[in-house]
């Protein structure tokens, strides 16, 4: 004869006890049960929904970024008008004009503290750019959280930088049409 | 021979520039001090800086120190900065005020540009 088991997983008791403590709310659910493996009442199963072919999500499409209008002669509005472009078209949070000196002539959602580190930039990529074949004239920087794109532009009164400041790098096409940009408006100042 | 027109024309042109940032400029003959353009002149300015330049450029040559190139600054209490430009014969003076207009619209923009016009004025 089997001596009756003292275990606490003694079904009888167990279920007991779940009933007492689990209230009205919800049946106990006996172990009796759970240990029979008996599946709970079945749910109605889903419809299968025809297969589909899976297809490959379409690229976005490049954004068609209009060819700046720089409409006015004076420096100080064609300088606004190329951040407010840069701004208007570029994934960007910030945008800025700078000399190779570092100094801000137009700025937008950046310090110029941040504009000010374009000087050095520029002066260390006169050495780089005496390496044959290395334009070094576009970029990207890490500042921190933030990536700051850049391009530049040099006149017969020295080099000046446009940068764009977010959270990626601006792509090479996105660049070149900053440069464009940049040289259009230089032009005029 | 200098064209004051050419030159009234420049100072039309640095007050688009620098807007409401400009209090006052004048371009004047060091020679005789007289002013032959300007904006909110200042006869007074004109004799202090016109004397200033000239002690400044002989202390930098007595001390062996290079000449004065276009340009210098000065930081001046009150939010201003002054500038005067060495046009050969003629000197030009700038009173600035910082907080309306950017530095470096100034030093990258408005004094090249004005040093080009009022050279051209002084070749027509």
């Amino acid at each position: 004869m089997m001596a009756r088991s003292v275990s606490w997983t003694d079904p009888k008791s167990v279920a007991l006890l779940l009933s007492r403590v689990s209230g009205s709310s919800r049946p106990a659910l006996s172990l009796a049960h759970v240990a029979s493996g008996a599946s709970e009442p079945s749910r109605p199963t889903p419809a299968i929904a025809p297969v589909r072919a899976l297809v490959a999500p379409k690229p976005p499409e490049p954004k068609v970024v209009p060819q700046i209008e720089q409409t006015s002669d004076n420096p100080s509005d064609r300088l606004d008008t190329l951040v407010a472009w840069t701004l208007d078209h570029h994934r960007c949070t910030g945008a800025f004009v700078a000399d190779d000196n570092g100094l801000t002539l137009a700025a937008h959602g950046i310090s110029e503290a941040h504009v000010s580190l374009v000087g050095p930039l520029l002066s260390a990529l006169v050495s780089v750019r005496s390496i044959p074949g290395i334009d070094a004239t576009a970029g990207a920087l890490l500042l921190g959280e933030n990536m700051m794109s850049w391009v530049e532009a040099r006149t017969e009164r020295g080099g000046f930088c446009l940068g764009a400041v977010g959270a990626e790098p601006l792509s090479t096409l996105a660049l070149e049409q900053l440069k464009e940009a940049l040289e259009i408006t230089l032009r005029g100042v | 021979m200098i064209e004051t027109k050419a030159l009234d024309l420049a100072v039309q042109d640095l007050r688009n520039i620098l807007r409401d940032g400009l209090v006052a400029t004048d371009i004047w003959d060091r020679t005789d001090g007289l002013s032959l353009a300007g904006y909110n002149q200042q006869p007074v300015a004109v004799a202090l800086f016109t004397r200033i330049t000239s002690e400044l450029e002989s202390a930098l040559a007595d001390s062996g120190f290079p000449p004065l190139s276009r340009y210098y600054l000065m930081d001046m209490g009150g939010n201003h900065t002054a500038a005067v430009i060495m046009h050969g014969t003629l000197l030009q003076g700038m009173l600035i005020d910082n907080k309306r207009a950017n530095l470096g619209i100034l030093i990258s923009v408005a004094i090249p540009r004005m040093i080009e016009a009022v050279a051209r004025a002084k070749v027509r």
